[in-house]
């Protein structure tokens, strides 16, 4: 018979039971019953009432272990857990005469813990509560029971030093959490010291120390356990709790130093209270509705500039004179804040209102808004470019139609504008970044920002940081000399990064600069040919020579420490910003400094371009480049000798570039002064394009080129034009190369 | 009567945990004690000497006391070492994955040198 095992195993634990040599359960016996109960467990399955009941002698079991100190009557417990083996067996032996489900279903007490039918229930129960209630008497108990904690003056020396090297870990490995969310080493990672810390602190009275690391640990752990996502709000909170560790540590070492009566504590309040916020919303991000528009008193304790205490008293004092004060007021009179303070709080509740009229949308139907303006703008670029419309006599008709183009261009102006967001979040971010990793490594650097207020598509913004994050890295571990390197050069002891973002010929610029080592020309020259990225008889550019550092092959033969200046990763990074279709460049001074010029297209979506022929091809160029269109003269045309051809565009002589012989295309035009030149602009500099004519600016989508055209240089997406044809958007700095390639 | 010279294998990854633990131990007479910084160490230090009881620290880097306490049952020569598993009150859930691993008792911190001396002494009571 099937049910053959389960006899079995059943009577094989009652049998372990009787042989015992005391009728006390000991944690170790416990597990092996629990052991045996599993299989039982499982072997029950065609007996879904035995099964039960198993389980919840499993139940019981947990139970004794989990609260096991507290146990005073063990005979009691024992007596328990022998009356429900014993159910199990009768169970058993029932269903083994009458086979299977005619068992009498289980009592009706529904409490898991000790739900064993027959006549056992009751003693369960009752043991259940009388479990309970040794439990917090024990807890009770153990306030007192601190006093006997140790009280080692080496321990606590030892306990500071390791904890703040713990502490230090911390920092590091949350900015890993930051870059990599999802990966659970490094939630670990994090959670690990401020456990540790926390078990120790434990031992040591030291309970504010405790209790902070014990906050951490469980947000930690509840990320561990999926509950949380790892929000900026988050990462933020346990940085901050790290500081506030940090401080107390601080605070312990001095005072056993003899120094100060510090006492231990920090103020937390505003910590506490950003924790209870994230428990409250996880995701961090929080809508604001009215309501949730802060007092200015509540401003100020938060920000931690006032203890919670003042404010009660200064709100009663408010409240008390007639007719009643306001708070900041109130506040500034007793001494406790500087008006600075107050008029900074109630900015800070200005923009909580205005957050208050915002809304949150799904950004994909933002992105679908954006695609359907998209398509509005072709079809109403189509109806304007019928011939029968253009051909159209009737006002009204023509009237319509403007309105129409009107309506359409604001739309599309609004729309891309959802998508824009200043890039001041990223900086931040990027300072923080700078300011953790300058500590790790040992160095002071200081950080500018210019530009923060630039704004660039939210699209991009994730897929930059990344690139980006990896060039602030090696600015801080190799750019940047150590404090004592620096001074030894004569350089201020503190390093200088600069971040500086703006907007330039379609492109949104980020520069990340740094006035550290710079990068040495003959090393890198060195290893490329060592390497054999280089032909030894080449003559490079010092341009040229720097561009080695994005070579795959000299990035990661190197060790770091070697190539002076720049790290591992650089041929990464360059394929990261050339996916995004954007463009990196580098300026170095040998001992003065380094800057990582990047570039990327300014929107995803939609552009304004100008359309141009040249001979029968129409291609776009996007306005944001253009500076001037002209048609020159005979006599504005020079060709200097080893310069090439140029134009003298008001006083300047700017290089020519002939479009149709770069794509071959037999031109309409081939002098100058028979053509239509348009002036653009590059990244650094500007060039005259040769075209057979100018057809008109029009609003055009960006559709991809697919991979095989992605990196053709000059071409840097492609477009759908009014008529429904594709036509594609010219580069103007790839044409510059591409120009400049042709001419050598 | 319970032999005060029976050596400890102390394991935990924080330095001054260990400490703490040993100078507990010192407190009610355990002077053999021995340190490993996690469940590799461990292991090894119980392989190549003879060790009468293992008190570890449940999250550590590398092997975990849970990792341990496995591959301690697991041996034939060391199967039966007395295992003393230290973990924190909000772990206690892990507490029954231990014990069907086969930890003979545990310790929740902090606790005092009363404490862990009546937990030693209920174990090696038993043996």
């Amino acid at each position: 018979m099937e049910l053959d095992p389960l006899i079995n195993s059943i009577n094989e634990m009652v049998t372990s039971v009787l042989v015992l040599d005391s009728r006390v359960l000991d944690v170790m016996t416990a597990g092996k019953f629990l052991n045996k109960l599993d299989r039982i467990i499982e072997e029950a399955a065609v007996v879904p009432s035995l099964q039960k009941a198993a389980r919840d002698l499993s139940k019981f079991l947990e139970r004794i272990i989990i609260d096991y100190d507290s146990i005073k009557d063990h005979e009691a417990v024992f007596a328990g857990f022998e009356k429900g083996v014993g159910s199990l067996q009768i169970m058993a032996n029932q269903v083994k005469k009458e086979g299977d489900s005619v068992l009498p279903g289980p009592p009706a007490d529904v409490d898991g813990r000790n739900e064993i039918p027959a006549d056992s229930g009751q003693a369960q129960e009752a043991l259940a509560g009388q479990l309970r209630q040794e439990e917090m008497d024990r807890m009770n108990q153990d306030g007192e029971a601190n006093q006997s904690f140790l009280q080692d003056d080496s321990l606590l020396k030892d306990f500071i030093v390791e904890a703040l090297e713990y502490i230090n870990e911390i920092e590091v490995n949350i900015l890993n959490l930051e870059q990599n969310p999802d990966n659970k080493e490094h939630v670990n990672a994090v959670f690990r010291p401020f456990h540790s810390i926390k078990g120790v602190a434990g031992f040591l009275n030291l309970e504010k120390i405790r209790d902070l690391a014990h906050s951490l640990e469980n947000a930690l752990d509840k990320v561990r356990n999926d509950e949380w996502p790892v929000s900026s709000m988050l990462i933020d909170i346990i940085l901050d709790g790290a500081d506030a560790l940090k401080e107390m540590i601080g605070n312990l070492r001095n005072r056993m130093d003899g120094r100060e009566e510090e006492p231990l504590r920090v103020d937390i309040s505003a910590l506490e209270m950003r924790l209870k916020k994230l428990e409250e919303d996880p995701s961090g991000q929080g809508t604001v509705g009215e309501s949730n528009v802060k007092k200015i008193g509540e401003i100020l304790v938060e920000d931690g500039v006032i203890r919670e205490e003042t404010l009660e008293m200064a709100l009663k004092e408010a409240s008390r004179s007639v007719p009643p004060r306001k708070i900041g007021e109130t506040l500034i009179e007793d001494g406790k804040v500087t008006p600075k303070q107050v008029s900074q709080a109630l900015r800070k509740q200005a923009s909580q209102i205005t957050d208050a009229t915002s809304i949150r949308v799904d950004t994909r139907k933002l992105d679908d808004l954006v695609n359907m303006v998209g398509e509005l703008v072709i079809t109403q670029t189509m109806i304007r470019q019928s011939p029968i419309v253009q051909g159209n006599k009737e006002r009204k008709l023509f009237r319509d139609i403007s309105q129409l183009v009107t309506i359409t261009s604001e739309l599309q102006r609004l729309s891309t504008s959802l998508r824009m967001i200043p890039i001041k979040q990223t900086f931040q971010r990027m300072s923080r970044l700078v300011r953790d990793l300058s500590r790790a490594a040992g160095k002071t650097i200081n950080i500018e920002l210019e530009g923060e207020d630039t704004e660039i598509d939210r699209n991009m913004v994730e897929e930059i940081y990344n690139p980006l994050v990896h060039l602030i890295r090696n600015a801080v571990d190799h750019g940047i000399e150590s404090p004592r390197e620096r001074i030894d050069c004569g350089k201020p002891e503190a390093g200088l990064i600069t971040l500086k973002a703006y907007h330039r010929g379609g492109y949104v610029v980020i520069e990340i600069a740094d006035n550290g080592r710079g990068l040495n020309k003959g090393k890198i020259l060195d290893k490329a040919i060592r390497n054999r990225l280089v032909d030894p008889q080449e003559s490079l550019s010092d341009a040229d020579i720097f561009r080695l550092i994005f070579l795959p092959g000299l990035s990661t033969a190197d060790k770091i420490t070697d190539v002076s200046g720049r790290g591992v990763g650089m041929d990464v990074v360059k394929k990261a910003i050339e996916k995004l279709r954007g463009k990196i460049e580098i300026e170095t001074i040998e001992g003065r400094g380094t800057t990582f010029i990047t570039s990327f297209p300014l929107t995803m979506a939609i552009i304004d371009g100008m359309i141009v022929r040249v001979g029968r091809e129409r291609y776009i160029i996007p306005t944001t480049a253009i500076r001037q269109l002209l048609r020159p003269t005979r006599e504005s045309y020079n060709s200097v000798i080893n310069k090439g051809e140029m134009i003298n565009v008001r006083g300047n002589l700017l290089p020519l570039v002939r479009l149709y012989d770069l794509f071959d295309i037999e031109p309409e035009h081939k002098e100058p002064w028979e053509s239509i030149v348009v002036v653009v602009d590059g990244e650094s500099r500007s060039k005259c394009l040769l075209v057979d004519e100018i057809i008109g600016k029009e609003e055009v989508v960006i559709k991809g080129l697919g991979e095989g055209l992605k990196m053709v240089k000059g071409v840097s997406g492609g477009a759908i034009m009014g008529d429904g044809s594709v036509g594609l958007i010219l580069d103007p700095e790839g044409l510059f190369e591409l120009s400049e390639e042709k001419a050598a | 009567m319970v032999d005060k010279k029976i050596k400890i294998l102390v394991v935990d990854d924080f330095a001054t945990m260990r400490k703490v633990i040993r100078n507990l131990l010192k407190q009610i007479g355990y002077d053999n004690v021995i340190e490993a910084e996690n469940g590799q160490v461990a292991f090894r230090t119980l392989k190549s000497q003879k060790v009468d009881f293992v008190i570890s620290d449940w999250n550590m880097p590398t092997m975990s006391g849970l990792e341990l306490l496995r591959a301690i049952r697991a041996d034939q020569e060391l199967s039966k070492t007395p295992f003393l598993m230290v973990t924190a009150e909000a772990l206690k859930e892990n507490v029954v994955e231990a014990v069907k691993a086969g930890v003979n008792n545990y310790i929740v911190k902090p606790f005092t040198a009363e404490v862990l001396e009546e937990k030693i002494a209920k174990i090696t009571d038993s043996l």
